[in-house]
């Protein structure tokens, strides 16, 4: 049992150090919030961080297969606008709206694999263009921020349970287990591994590398939908421009998470756990006072320590070549 | 009838009055101020709240951050609270700035109504996203003042100026008159394209030179920024060699450095208050216009927020007076110093609104910019 425990943990040291860093920094944050630990308190800090948590798992799975996606935030921002258009009426009218717009990052993300895979583009080159593209629809669907989202369900998914647990984390929650869990576990899931720690041998071996690949992109783009329509149930509208910064927050939550951007190793909770992080430290910064000016030097600074104390490893290592294992 | 319906049916037409009196139509001259709380043409509906007992936490949300003007902004308001007989009123002020996340921003929001504060003053980053934390705060008993980029909301007091009268009816009209001829090409610089506030000001520039059908219009994007404006601005005197005025919306020292730059003879230009801009038609005896949105608005918010707790009435959506000066009447040490820097807002707060609301320099330079 114990030498099981002992595997689990070093298999996912670089998630678990990312956990205890947001516990650490949560506990921080609510011993010096004037209100304390409540469940307002908690809704508001998880509400805040949801949306980028959705879209840092979806880039995680990309990471995974070695690539990258630049047009997450422009998913992201374009499911935001469509779901201002679709998501109200009645209740048929707003479960129809729900999944038109999870339809619509599944494609787009479809498509960025589908231009990676057949296109053999380089995934940074497809999905900086494919983002542009993206923006652009995003800008005719809605010129200037508007539109409404059905408040009752924004309500509901916004606030908490008993007073206490943050809904928007039990949706997190949920959905990623619900989605990724039984795609990691399948054929198409460990495919995505073995592509990105080595992709001759995974093509060699015969594992549907083609197949993962697309799938990696299409799950990355239909969790920037989720990010896109809980961005809506926060503002109860869309904004075309709202995905600028969620692109390279998502990256930099997925190397907080301890996913190598080499792709083939990391977890998808770790990234959860990034994201979040990066939030707390954005509250934490004005609760203490600190200059706002130096909130993106401060979150550079975490991102910086944290990746470098995942990086000690390194340091332990006697043979270079362990490096390559 | 049962008692019990009985009780029930008094508690739901109490309740009903309570919501009632929390948006009581009551007459405009009653508003707190009005020669400052000016209610926007066409808008009657008038806010009031419960009043309560000062002292009061006041906090201020901004978003963007890194601009000049938000930064005298946070100042304006230090130096506001600073004075004494304001003190007295404020038992904790707050100030953030969360960037231009809209999410960030409604946290931020969300944690000060978590953390029981009396008021939030807030520039939106967004004017559409705020209306569920809007609810919130009313749920809560938390007041929200939104000012400069003003929430679609009628719940909340709005403060802004009048875009359309701002650019049109004020500066474009001043440029007009002071041009000799009132014919050729005048150069229109304007702002963030898709902003609200753009679009209203280019509207009001339109409607004024529209008057004039012989003259031809130029426009070209300038983001509300010095370098931008510079830059475009000298891109379009080297495609059509010369102007017969400017209006320009914001960042118009760009506009009297490309002109100085290319030599270019001195015809009337429009722009905004920032001090290199002022000092530039002052000095160089350049005929136009300075039109200003004040960095004051941050402590006329603040102070609508505290008259609102009081217990007086405001309009919901209030639209400040406009100062603006001409060349001939620029005066220095009064509508420009030379010892500030360029970037300096030369007006500094909203005179019509009281001597509490004017501030020398020396008293904003005093202050931080940051949230302490």
């Amino acid at each position: 049992m114990i030498p099981a425990l002992r595997l689990l943990v070093r298999h996912n040291d670089r998630a678990l150090a990312a956990w205890a860093l947001l516990l650490a920094l949560l506990l921080l944050f609510l011993s010096i919030h004037p209100r304390g630990a409540s469940g307002g308190v908690l809704a508001a800090w998880a509400n805040q961080g949801v949306a980028l948590a959705f879209v840092a798992v979806g880039q995680t799975i990309v990471v995974l297969t070695r690539g990258i996606d630049l047009s997450a935030g422009a998913i992201l921002a374009l499911c935001n606008c469509a779901a201002s258009a679709l998501v109200r009426g009645d209740p048929a009218e707003v479960a129809l709206g729900i999944a038109a717009v999870c339809l619509i990052g599944a494609a787009c993300g479809a498509l960025n694999g589908l231009i990676v895979v057949r296109g053999r583009i380089q995934p940074i080159v497809a999905t900086l263009a494919t983002g542009a593209i993206l923006s652009g629809v995003a800008l005719l669907v809605r010129p200037t921020p508007g539109g409404s989202v059905d408040d009752r369900l924004a309500d509901a998914l916004t606030g908490t349970v008993g007073g206490v647990v943050p809904v928007s984390l039990l949706l997190l929650a949920v959905l990623v287990a619900a989605i990724w869990g039984p795609v990691r576990a399948s054929l198409t899931g460990r495919t995505i591994l073995a592509v990105g720690s080595a992709e001759p041998a995974a093509y060699m071996s015969g594992l549907p590398v083609d197949r993962a690949k697309v799938a990696a992109y299409a799950l990355a783009g239909l969790f920037a939908a989720f990010g896109g329509l809980f961005l809506g149930f926060q503002t109860l509208s869309g904004d075309p421009s709202v995905g600028a910064s969620y692109t390279l927050n998502s990256v930099a939550a997925v190397v907080l998470g301890g996913t190598a951007l080499a792709g083939g190793a990391g977890s998808v909770a770790g990234s959860i756990a990034g994201a979040l992080v990066l939030r707390t430290v954005g509250s934490l910064i004005f609760f203490t006072g600190l200059d706002p000016m130096a909130q993106p030097l401060f979150e550079g600074a975490v991102l910086l320590v944290a990746v470098a104390l995942g990086a000690g490893r390194l340091l332990r290592i006697r043979n270079r070549l362990e490096v390559f294992r | 009838m049962t008692t019990k319906n009985r009780v029930r049916r008094c508690i739901l037409w109490t309740a009903a009055a309570v919501a009632l009196s929390a948006a009581l139509p009551a007459a405009a001259s009653d508003t707190h101020m009005p020669e400052c709380y000016t209610p926007a043409a066409g808008s009657e509906r008038v806010i009031r709240v419960e009043p309560r007992r000062g002292p009061y936490r006041i906090a201020v949300a901004n978003g963007h951050t890194g601009i000049p003007w938000r930064m005298q902004m946070i100042r304006s308001v230090k130096a506001w609270a600073a004075k004494p007989e304001n003190a007295a009123d404020i038992a904790e002020l707050k100030i953030v700035s969360t960037g231009a996340d809209v999410a960030a921003q409604i946290a931020a929001i969300d944690n000060f109504i978590q953390a029981g504060y009396d008021a939030v003053a807030f520039i939106a980053v967004n004017p559409k996203a705020f209306d569920a934390v809007i609810r919130r705060a009313r749920t809560a008993g938390t007041v929200l003042v939104s000012f400069d980029n003003p929430v679609d909301n009628p719940d909340v007091v709005r403060i802004t100026p009048e875009w359309m009268e701002f650019e049109g009816a004020i500066k474009t009209r001043a440029v007009l008159d002071q041009m000799p001829r009132k014919a050729g090409t005048v150069l229109e610089v304007r702002g963030i394209p898709g902003n609200s506030t753009d679009r209203d000001r280019h509207a009001g520039f339109r409607q004024v030179i529209d008057e004039h059908p012989e003259i031809r219009v130029v426009e070209v994007v300038g983001n509300w920024d010095t370098g931008t404006v510079q830059k475009v601005v000298s891109d379009a005197l080297a495609v059509h060699g010369r102007f017969d005025a400017v209006v320009c919306q914001h960042g118009c020292r760009g506009v009297t450095n490309a002109l100085l730059a290319a030599g270019h003879p001195k015809v009337p230009v429009g722009g905004d208050a920032e001090n290199g801009f002022v000092r530039a038609l002052a000095e160089n005896g350049i005929p136009g216009i300075s039109v200003s949105t004040s960095p004051g608005q941050g402590p006329v918010a603040v102070r609508a927020a505290i008259a609102l707790l009081k217990g007086e009435s405001l309009p919901a959506l209030v639209n400040l007076p406009t100062p603006h000066v001409r060349t001939a009447d620029m005066k220095p040490g009064v509508n420009y110093f030379p010892d500030m820097p360029d970037t300096y807002e030369t007006v500094s707060g909203y005179a019509a609104c009281g001597p509490d609301m004017v501030f020398t320099p020396d008293e904003l330079m005093r202050q931080s910019a940051d949230g302490n």
